[in-house]
């Protein structure tokens, strides 16, 4: 059974239950055991990058050792999460002059970045280690007939050459993944543009025009619902819906779902047991489609 | 070989050194030197009363030798040299040094340690000359042939000028038809006429009118005595040596026999097959049995044996009148003798796909530059309307998008040089041809450098031809309208665009023909970084490559538009023609040679040689041995300093003379400073001394100088060697990396000194003693204040200590 | 006089840059623009372009470039970085910019929020006592603690300063 350290960063924890527990159930249901390490940190994704970047490489490197000593490769449900440590790892991987910088500060705290791991996202794991074939055999409520727009989010594509995800430009595995559930993957305008989630609080207005523009674009193109893979993104479209109908007075009716909450519900698991209550906009058409 | 009766020619220079030097010690301390038979002293040796001194004394039998202190010597040796040999003596039997830049001159407030350094240069001198052999002359056949690789421009334009010179010439051809990418372009920038045309090679060819310019489908140029051209054909090997080389070439079947098609095209009419006219830009369709039009040479159909069905069809076959489709020709293998090579393999266009943002593999209505310029020209699939390929409806907005893959970190980091004028071009012509079209080129920068070009920038904004300083982030369809749009800022107003078009030209990067490296692999040639064909040197030696007898031409070395092409043509026929002219190759043998007892086929030799010119052959008893060409051989001694068994010497440079010229520069100091010994490489390191010394540089006379071919002679034992000799501080001299003339000699030498850096601290030296300067010939300072710093090191560091073992050995 | 003034300013403000974590590729840029138009921010906010930061950049226009808003705007959506040419690391330029930024005394006062929370509790959001009930409630695990002594340790280490509260920037 493969055996991976969950990272699940602070987000989820503190926001979205229904993150967390779709991610745990599916992987069971799929046979990957998740092991949760203790003295993970925060990763340090981009709000902390801008306050120190070094310091927020260094914590990435931190809680890489972590995995390291427990020899085991770790998942990132979010994709900040995964972007922060991913792309720590690929690049004192690869930069000796960098890793010796950064081993110098780990050396204070009695840990060594040796570049033993991997740092996959959960999707990655989805494809690599259970891949789509066996996805699709283990479907027992396929999603027939209902069509999702697939939202990578930005971390999860981009920076390409460190990530390593999928192709930047044109990225098929949520596509895959999203069909092998039975649902029908829906091709919209912009499909890789930011949902402005990192402006909240700082530029609420843009935030909101960006979230509003992929509402708009998803509903044009006829998706009846949204996935996402990160926490940020799931806010922004999810809660972000609600003000962008009290900004701008539009309704979209549009539930923004984590692919593994999709994944969950096709797998057989109780909608109950999801935390879906959690959702602002209420995701009660999915349900019903796969009743 | 007879007792060595050493000559010493002192030449004061019009007395100018005897105020510095004092020539009569000079004198009397040559007098006591052993082997020494006569000495002269004059104004100057190397012409005049003095070189007919020189020229008695060899008549006259009373020397062997030659010994020559003369000013200049890299250009008064060479006609000492030639004097030398015509009054009876091997050229190589002479040594001149430089007792005014390398001595006098920098040493002029120091007379008296002068003095002692001159000595020291003299006895090194005639120590060497006691010890140097006769060189032969070696002359080798060079066949009076050339084959050429690649029927553009480029190669077309050297094939007349080497047939017009009366050589015999092979021009070969991947493609079933010559013309490479002019027969594609149409027109050439800046004067906008047929591409074919500015070729314009001028045959003499009795039988046409001789107009001022001819193009090559005028010029009978297929007619050309001693031209034979192959298309449809590649190299496969390439063996022997310059001047006699032995090509295998593999020529593809054509199916249709060049000698009976009279091209009627009765084949296409019944052909079944139809495939996307690759040549055409795809924009329609051709046979599996084909021409293209206009048609360069030959003129004769090929079929296109991927897709032809071949017997189970056999319709043109039947269909020809004059039985010229042979459906079972076979590839044939031709084996050609000549005596060199020119590369004119070209470029091509990058591939756009890789920039999925711009859907090059997607959007049938992004096209770039070559299949743009299919549809301009009047014998392309459109008869010259502009239109889109997706609907065939005519492309009214156009926009041009420059930069793609070039000037690109992730693909090519260069700028392609010319896709700016192509664009240039091309929009003008569209504009011309239909003046309401609305023409938009985005670009970065617009470079047009060449003569004319910036006229040509001019004409086009006066022609309404709109610019935008900005490069697109993506290429969107808007699946409404059908039509594209270009999403860009233009940075100058600070505004984004959305530009709509009907048509997007991508200009992307020219990058290496296909097949490159293959070529490069059989021909034994490097490529640069990019991926073009290395030339020796742009400057010193175009078209030149590091190998003897093997030439480059065109855009086969890095993008160029024709004029440019055509000029580099010309060059290598020119020196392609030098080459061979005389019918043979003649060289001295200054190069080197194996001991073959001691030779332990280890195999380092040939790898390091960076012509190629050893090679590991069979002995008798089932072991391998390594051997030199003489031939390839350039005499930089870089194979000396790799073996590990001293089994391999340089003729002239042989470390017996070496040693000799060594220990006599080390004998005598007369200066109050520690010995320090300058090994300096011919090209680069020795002539930084000479213009040290020209420019008047000081530095002091405990500097003792060294020459040698390239620093990559110099072994770690002479180094070590060099300190028991009384060196206390020893500099290594060589050109700078990426100009060493004999490419990898410097680095070379580097390693070594890094090497003996490390021994030399085992044996309790200090390493400091030891460095290893890189430098040029106008660098004279660099030289003088190294010189200044080791001296300084030295005296610093104190005496060596070097330890002595009980026999007396250090 | 005026050049000597913007010859010594340009070669330092630049150099500043390029000697940061994350500023180093700031030379590279060749002003294409096509950053800009990448830009799902810039085609909203005409205050904000990256190519234009970047120009002031290396013009040396230090203060302005710093006390501005734009630099606050940037999504961290990596499209620029992604596209651009010549490998320009500019997301991870912004964040350079902003991190001298922020030394400098110029932030928007969330980030003040950010490193408290992660200074105390070793988290960029906080977890309430009312989450972790929650969570046993969903039959989840009880959370992991937090290495909050090498986190501090590492945080110093790297001279990780909490931003001041200030007016700047919404």
């Amino acid at each position: 059974m493969k055996r991976y350290a969950l990272f699940l960063g602070c987000t989820i924890p503190a926001r979205q239950p229904n993150y967390e527990l779709s991610a745990r159930k599916t992987l069971a249901k799929l046979g990957v055991e998740l092991v949760d390490l203790d003295n993970f940190t925060c990763c340090c994704p981009p709000p902390i990058q801008s306050i120190n970047l070094e310091s927020s490489q260094a914590v990435a490197a931190y809680n890489i050792c972590l995995a390291e000593e427990a020899g085991l490769d770790i998942v990132a449900l979010c994709n900040g999460c995964f972007e922060s440590l991913a792309m720590a790892n690929a690049a004192l991987k690869k930069d000796k002059n960098l890793r010796a910088k950064i081993n110098e500060i780990l050396a204070e705290v009695g840990k060594e970045f040796k570049g033993t791991i991997e740092v996959k996202h959960f999707l990655q794991v989805l494809i690599d280690d259970i891949g789509v074939e066996a996805i699709k055999a283990s479907v027992v409520k396929p999603l027939s007939t209902l069509k999702v727009a697939p939202f990578y989010g930005c971390h999860s594509l981009r920076p390409s050459e460190l990530l390593q995800f999928d192709d930047p430009e044109r990225p098929h595995i949520l596509e895959d993944l999203i069909e092998a559930l039975g649902a029908e993957s829906i091709e919209y305008r912009d499909k890789l543009k930011c949902c402005g989630g990192l402006l909240r609080g700082v530029s609420d207005d843009l935030a909101l025009d960006l979230a509003r523009e992929k509402l708009v674009n998803t509903t044009k193109a006829g998706a009846e619902c949204i996935t996402t893979l990160c926490p940020f993104c799931f806010v922004a479209l999810d809660i972000g819906q609600v003000q962008v109908k009290s900004k701008f007075n539009e309704v979209y009716d549009m539930p923004i779902l984590h692919y593994s909450e999709l994944l969950a519900l096709a797998l057989g698991v109780d909608p109950e047991e999801l935390a879906l209550r959690s959702h602002k906009v209420k995701t009660d058409m999915v349900l019903e489609k796969i009743a | 070989m007879e007792h060595p009766k050493i000559g010493v020619f002192l030449s004061d220079c019009g007395k100018q050194l005897s105020e510095i030097l004092d020539f009569d010690a000079m004198t009397n301390f040559v007098k006591n030197v052993p082997n020494v038979t006569l000495i002269a002293r004059d104004s100057e040796f190397w012409r005049g009363k003095g070189l007919q001194t020189i020229i008695d004394s060899i008549k006259d039998k009373k020397i062997n030798r030659v010994v020559v202190a003369e000013t200049l010597p890299k250009l008064s040796e060479v006609h000492i040299a030639e004097t030398v040999e015509n009054a009876g003596l091997n050229p190589y039997l002479v040594e001149v040094i430089d007792l005014k830049d390398h001595c006098a001159w920098p040493h002029r407030a120091t007379p008296k340690e002068a003095t002692e350094k001159a000595k020291a240069m003299l006895l090194a001198a005639i120590e060497r000359a006691k010890l140097l052999e006769p060189i032969e002359k070696l002359e080798f056949p060079a066949l009076k042939s050339a084959l050429i690789i690649g029927g553009g421009i480029a190669g077309m334009q050297a094939a007349v000028d080497l047939t017009d010179l009366g050589f015999q010439v092979n021009l070969i051809e991947k493609q079933p038809f010559l013309g490479g990418l002019a027969a594609r372009a149409g027109h050439f920038f800046p004067t906008d006429d047929c591409a074919i045309c500015i070729q314009s090679p001028s045959s003499d060819v009795k039988t046409i009118t001789h107009t001022s310019r001819k193009c090559v489908y005028r010029s009978g140029f297929s007619e050309l005595p001693n031209l034979k051209i192959l298309t449809n054909s590649r190299v496969v090997a390439v063996e022997g040596v310059p001047g006699n080389y032995t090509v295998t070439i593999e020529k593809k079947p054509r199916y249709v026999d060049e000698s009976k098609c009279i091209a009627c095209d009765k084949c296409t009419t019944v052909c079944p097959v139809e495939v996307p006219d690759e040549y055409n830009a795809k924009l329609k369709t051709r046979k599996a049995i084909y021409m293209n039009v206009p048609n360069v040479h030959p003129p004769v159909y090929v079929i296109d044996e991927s897709v032809c069905r071949f017997h189970d069809c056999a319709k043109c076959v039947k269909v020809c009148p004059t039985n010229a489709i042979d459906l079972d020709q076979k590839p044939e293998q031709v084996t050609l003798n000549v005596g060199s090579v020119v590369v004119a393999t070209g470029f091509r266009e990058f591939d756009s796909s890789a920039i999925k943002e711009y859907h090059y593999d997607d959007y049938p209505d992004v096209i770039t530059n070559l299949e743009l310029a299919r549809m301009i020209d009047g014998f392309g699939p459109t008869g010259g309307a502009i239109i889109r390929p997706s609907d065939g409806k005519p492309a009214k907005k156009i926009v041009f998008i420059q930069c793609v893959g070039s000037r690109d970190r992730r693909y090519n980091p260069y700028c392609s040089g010319i896709c700016c004028m192509i664009s240039l071009k091309h929009a003008s012509l569209i504009k011309s041809a239909v003046p309401d079209a609305d023409v938009s080129i985005c670009y970065i920068d617009i470079r047009t450098t060449g003569r004319e070009h910036e006229y040509y920038y001019e004409r086009a904004r006066e022609m309404g031809i709109k610019f935008v300083k900005g490069r697109p982030t993506e290429i969107y369809a808007d699946t409404e309208t059908g039509k594209l749009i270009v999403d860009v800022e233009d940075a100058l107003l600070k505004r984004f665009l959305d530009l709509e078009a009907d048509l997007v030209v991508l200009a992307p990067a020219m990058i290496p023909a296909e097949g490159t490296k293959e070529l490069a692999e059989i021909l034994g040639l490097e490529l640069e970084a990019d991926g073009f064909f290395k030339e020796y040197n742009a400057k010193l030696r175009p078209t030149e490559t590091k190998l003897r007898g093997i030439f480059l031409c065109g855009g086969t070395t890095f993008p160029k538009d024709a004029p440019t092409a055509s000029l580099h043509a010309h060059s290598a026929a020119m020196k392609t023609a030098k080459f061979l002219t005389s019918g043979k190759i003649v060289k001295d043998q200054r190069t080197a040679i194996v001991n073959e007892d001691y030779c332990g086929d280890c195999e380092f030799c040939p790898v390091t040689c960076p012509y190629g010119a050893i090679s590991l052959e069979p002995t008798t008893e089932d072991h391998f041995v390594a051997r030199v060409n003489d031939l390839l051989c350039e005499g930089c001694g870089v194979c000396v300093g790799t073996c590990p068994l001293n089994a391999i010497e340089l003729r002239h440079s042989r470390p017996n003379q070496m040693w000799a010229q060594m220990n006599a520069l080390m004998s005598i100091n007369g200066t109050s400073k520690p010995l320090v010994l300058a090994i300096c490489c011919q090209e680069c390191g020795h002539t930084a001394v000479d213009s040290s010394g020209m420019a008047g540089m000081q530095y002091p006379a405990n500097v003792r100088v060294m020459k040698v071919p390239c620093a990559g002679i110099v072994r770690v034992d002479q180094i070590l060697g060099a300190f028991k000799a009384g060196a206390q501080a020893v500099m290594v001299v060589g050109c700078k990396s990426d100009g060493c003339h004999y490419e990898v000699g410097s680095d070379k030498a580097e390693k070594k000194i890094d090497l003996a850096k490390v021994l030399l601290k085992e044996y309790g030296i200090e390493p400091e003693r030891l460095e290893m300067f890189k430098m040029v010939y106008i660098e004279g300072d660099k030289f003088a204040e190294a010189a200044q710093m080791m001296t300084e090191r030295a005296t610093k560091l104190g005496p060596l200590k070097l330890m002595v073992t009980e026999g007396g050995e250090i | 006089m005026m050049t000597d003034k913007m010859e010594r300013t340009v070669m330092s403000f630049s150099d500043e840059v390029t000697s940061r974590h994350g500023g180093e590729t700031l030379t590279a840029c060749y002003q294409c623009g096509t950053c800009a138009s990448s830009c799902p921010v810039a085609k909203l906010d005409s205050s904000f372009n990256p190519r234009e930061i970047i120009k002031l950049s290396l013009l040396g226009e230090k203060e302005e470039v710093l006390s501005g808003n734009a630099i606050w705007l940037c999504c961290s959506c990596f499209n620029c970085q992604e596209r651009c040419p010549q490998k320009v690391e500019i997301a991870d330029l912004i964040y350079a910019l902003r991190n001298i930024a922020l030394e400098a005394g110029h932030s928007p006062s969330i980030y003040s929020d950010f490193a408290s929370a992660l200074m105390n509790e070793g988290r960029v959001v906080s977890i309430s006592k009312f989450v972790e009930k929650k969570r046993e409630e969903y039959g989840l695990p009880p959370l992991r603690p937090v290495g909050m002594e090498a986190l501090n340790k590492i945080l110093s280490a790297t001279g990780f300063t909490k931003p001041e509260k200030t007016e700047a920037t919404k």
